[in-house]
Parts: structure tokens; C-alpha cells; sequence
């Protein structure tokens, strides 16, 4: 059989060298570039896809957290304001009822002043009476007669008053 | 439903199986075929590619040669490799051989941009692993006996017209006056600069058909003379152990691994390297942008 010299230009053969670069390039672009591109597209679409969600879930996160501190810290001032009010509500109305019960305390002690220095002046006026009604009886049976009522009335009277003074110093004493 | 799942898995398969014998079945062809044609008895004699038949052409016949032939299988092998790489591919690479086919689009594409620049020549992916595993593969196939197509010039200069045209196209880009201008550089160069562009494809094309052709002659010459030296020295042997010739153990095989393996694999890669290069450093890439902007402006003003 027949072969070719070890050095030998054919025009024909080099273009059947050319025209099988060509194609396979062509083979290769479309069997192994084009599905493999299209495969690692369709990838890269996909992890975008992933990223994007994966940031939207974080700043959804994020944004859920702030919220959440935002409301616990107003919660916190609100707690703080409500307790202060009450401290301060509950201090008001201690006063107010010490207040009032002094009140009260000081008007029943000077209604049970009033009414011991009443119930006094009623005692001291019965006392007189009585001191009086005794003296008139004593000094009519010493006397022997019936003072004339009306004058020896103001007599003991005005005695028993300088009595009254006299004690009245006295006490003061 | 399951059914259904069992019998897509097992169409899968059988299409699988298919692909991967179209890729394996190319090189068993191309064996029985060197099988068939060789002669029993062959000397030591360093020849180019068999002429299977002739086919009268114009200007010149064109005889079908082992080359052509290894070639195209070559090129089947290649396809039936994509079609079985890119078969049921997934977002999630579930498969090794997905790896292996993302590995080499990233690859090529990586080495792209890094010689050529992202900017215009993201598309020249295919080509380059075309140039690689056509020039690599055809290199390899002496494994396994079969002649390389790429030790003979026409195959490997049919390439270099390729990238000479695709050189020459990208020098065009901004005009046919500023490519005939890019000659006139320093205007006493202008011939040289001529020569030059001319002998970037010839050099280019005599580099790997020569690198390739002069391995496998090393080769030949080496184990002929092994023989030859193993017939003088171990010739006394008797009998049939006197013609088996012993020295032809060890140094070829470690010559097949340099000039086979190595050098193939070496001058594919420098082909592609040289294209890239060329094709890239021919494009006048601050010109083209200037002429660009020059067209957007005038297309403004025009529908202003």
C-alpha cells in the first residue's frame, strides 16, 4: 500500500484539517459549552435565589428584633412612669389620709374639750346652785326665817363668784 | 409512578452506555482498521500517513489518508465524550463526570482570560478546546498504535490557516486601512513585518508537525538500532531467544512516555497558548474601543 512522502503539501487535505477544527469547535460549543453554560446559569440563578432569600429572611429578622427592643425599652419607660405615678399616687393619698385623720383626731379632742369644759361650767354652775340652794337652806336655819329671795339670792351669788375667782386663782397657781 | 422513575433510569442508562460507546468505538475501529491494512512483515522505514484511496481533485488529487481518517475518529471520540460528559447533567453535580466537564469549561475559560483578557474574547472557549483535545488526542492516539494524524503538516497547517484567518480577522476589526497601516509600523520594517505575519501560521504549523514527526522518528531510529545492537551482542543465543531482541526493553518505552505522552500533550498546549496569544495581541483593542466611542457619538449627533 501506498503512502505519503514524510513531507508532502496537499491543499485539499489542508482543508479537511480546517473544516474538522471548525466543526469540532462547533461540536464542542454546542454539546459541551452550551449545557454546561446553561447548567451553571441555571446554578448561579438559583444561589442568587438562595442569597436573596436568605438576606430578605435576615433583614426581616433584624427589623423583628428592633421592634421587639424598641418595645421592650418603651415598655421598660412605661413601667418605670406607672410605677413612679403610683409611688407618688400612693404618697398623695398617705398624706391626704394622715391629713384628714389628724383632722379628725384634732376635732374630736376639741370637741372632747369643749364638752369637758361644757360638762365643767355645767358641773360648776350645779355646784353653785346647789352651794347656794344649801347656804340659803343653812343660813335660813341658822337665821330662823326665809331670806328675802330675791336679794340674798344675789348675795350668795356674788360670794360664790368671789369663791369662783378665788379658786379660779387658785388653779392658776 | 415508580415504574415509570425505573424505566426513565434505565432509558438513561442505555443512552449512557451508548454515548460512551460512541466515544470508545471510533478508536477500536481505527485499530482493526491499522489492523487490516498493515502489511505482516515491515521493515524499519520512516514514511508518512498510508493512502487508503485517491480521490481526483482540481488542482491537485486528494488521497485519503490515515491522517484524515484518524482525524475524524478522533473527532467522533471527542463528540461521543461531550455527549456522555454533558448527559444528565445537574444544578448540584451529582456525577464525577460532571466535575470533569465544568472542570474543563472552567478551565478554558480561566486560561482565556488570563491571555486573552475577559473583555472580547469570552467566546473563544470552544475553539480553544477544540485546538487542545483535537491536537492533543490526535498526539495520543500512537498509544494505543495508531498513526497521529498530527505528524503529518497538512493536518496541523489546516489549524494554523485557522488561527492565521481568525489573527487576520481581528486585525481588521477597526478597518482594512488600519490593518494594512499596522504593517508600516516603522515604515523601513514594512517587509519584515510582512514576512513575519506570514510565517506566525508556518511556524506555528512546522512546530508541532515537527516536534510530533521527529519524536516518533527518534523512536523508530532508536529501536531499530536496539534491535541491531541486541542482534550483535545476544546473537550467539540459540535459537528463537537469539532473535528476540532484549535490549528493546525499557528505552523505548521510556522514550514513548517523553515524546508520546509529554510532547504531545506539550505541543497542544503550546498551540493553544500560541492562538491565543496571537489572536489577541493582533487585536488592537485601544483603537477599536476609540472607534467605538467615535460611532456611539456619531450615532447621538445623528438622531439629536
Amino acid at each position: 500500500m501506498q503512502t505519503l512522502e514524510v513531507i508532502s503539501v496537499n491543499i485539499w487535505q489542508i482543508l479537511i484539517s480546517l473544516a474538522n477544527l471548525v466543526i469540532l469547535t462547533l461540536i464542542l460549543k454546542k454539546f459541551l459549552y452550551a449545557p454546561v453554560r446553561k447548567m451553571l446559569d441555571a446554578r448561579r440563578s438559583t444561589i442568587d435565589a438562595q442569597y436573596a432569600d436568605a438576606d430578605r429572611a435576615k433583614n426581616d429578622a433584624l427589623a423583628a428584633k428592633e421592634s421587639y427592643e424598641s418595645k421592650l425599652s418603651t415598655a421598660k419607660d412605661e413601667a418605670d412612669a406607672i410605677r413612679a405615678e403610683a409611688v407618688a399616687d400612693a404618697g398623695r393619698r398617705s398624706d391626704k389620709l394622715l391629713a384628714e385623720a389628724k383632722d379628725k383626731a384634732d376635732a374630736i379632742v376639741r370637741r372632747a374639750e369643749e364638752e369637758a369644759e361644757l360638762e365643767r361650767r355645767k358641773a360648776a354652775d350645779d355646784v353653785k346652785r346647789e352651794i347656794a340652794d344649801v347656804s340659803t337652806a343653812l343660813t335660813e336655819k341658822l337665821i330662823g326665817r326665809e331670806l328675802g329671795d330675791k336679794d340674798h339670792r344675789e348675795l350668795i351669788d356674788s360670794f360664790i363668784d368671789s369663791i369662783d375667782s378665788a379658786e379660779d386663782i387658785g388653779e392658776s397657781k | 409512578m415508580e415504574n415509570n422513575g425505573q424505566k426513565k433510569d434505565r432509558r438513561f442508562i442505555i443512552i449512557d452506555r451508548l454515548y460512551l460507546v460512541m466515544a470508545i468505538l471510533p478508536l477500536i475501529v481505527g485499530m482493526v482498521i491499522k489492523v487490516l491494512v498493515t502489511p505482516a512483515s515491515e521493515g524499519i522505514e520512516i514514511t508518512g500517513a498510508r493512502i487508503y484511496f485517491t480521490i481526483p481533485m482540481p488542482l491537485q488529487d486528494l488521497p485519503i489518508t490515515e491522517s484524515q481518517v484518524n482525524s475524524w475518529l478522533v473527532m467522533l471520540t471527542i463528540f461521543g465524550l461531550c455527549l456522555w460528559l454533558t448527559h444528565g447533567l445537574t444544578e448540584r453535580a451529582e456525577t464525577k463526570r460532571q466535575l470533569v466537564c465544568e472542570f474543563i469549561v472552567e478551565k478554558t475559560d480561566g486560561l482565556i482570560a488570563s491571555n486573552m483578557g475577559e473583555k472580547y474574547f469570552s467566546h473563544f472557549g470552544p475553539f480553544i478546546a477544540a485546538v487542545m483535545s483535537l491536537s492533543a488526542l490526535s498526539s495520543l492516539i500512537t498509544l494505543i498504535g495508531l498513526y497521529t494524524p498530527t505528524s503529518d503538516m497538512n493536518v496541523v497547517a489546516g489549524w494554523a490557516v485557522v488561527v492565521f484567518v481568525l489573527i487576520t480577522y481581528y486585525k481588521n476589526k477597526c478597518g482594512f486601512v488600519h490593518y494594512l497601516k499596522s504593517f508600516a509600523n516603522p515604515a523601513l520594517l514594512t517587509p519584515l513585518n510582512v514576512i513575519s505575519e506570514i510565517a506566525t501560521p508556518v511556524s506555528m504549523a512546522f512546530r508541532h508537525y515537527g516536534n510530533i514527526l521527529s519524536g516518533s522518528v527518534i523512536s523508530v531510529l532508536v529501536a531499530s538500532a536496539l534491535q541491531g545492537l541486541s542482534k550483535m551482542l545476544l546473537g550467539w543465543l540459540p535459537g528463537v531467544l537469539g532473535d528476540i531482541p532484549f535490549l528493546q526493553i525499557g528505552l523505548p518505552a521510556i522514550l514513548s512516555i517523553y515524546f508520546d505522552l509529554f510532547s504531545g500533550l506539550l505541543q497542544a498546549f503550546i498551540f493553544a497558548m500560541l492562538t491565543m496569544l496571537y489572536v489577541s495581541s493582533g487585536f488592537p483593542a485601544d483603537d477599536w474601543e476609540k472607534l467605538q466611542a467615535k460611532r456611539l457619538a456619531a450615532k447621538k449627533v445623528k438622531t439629536a
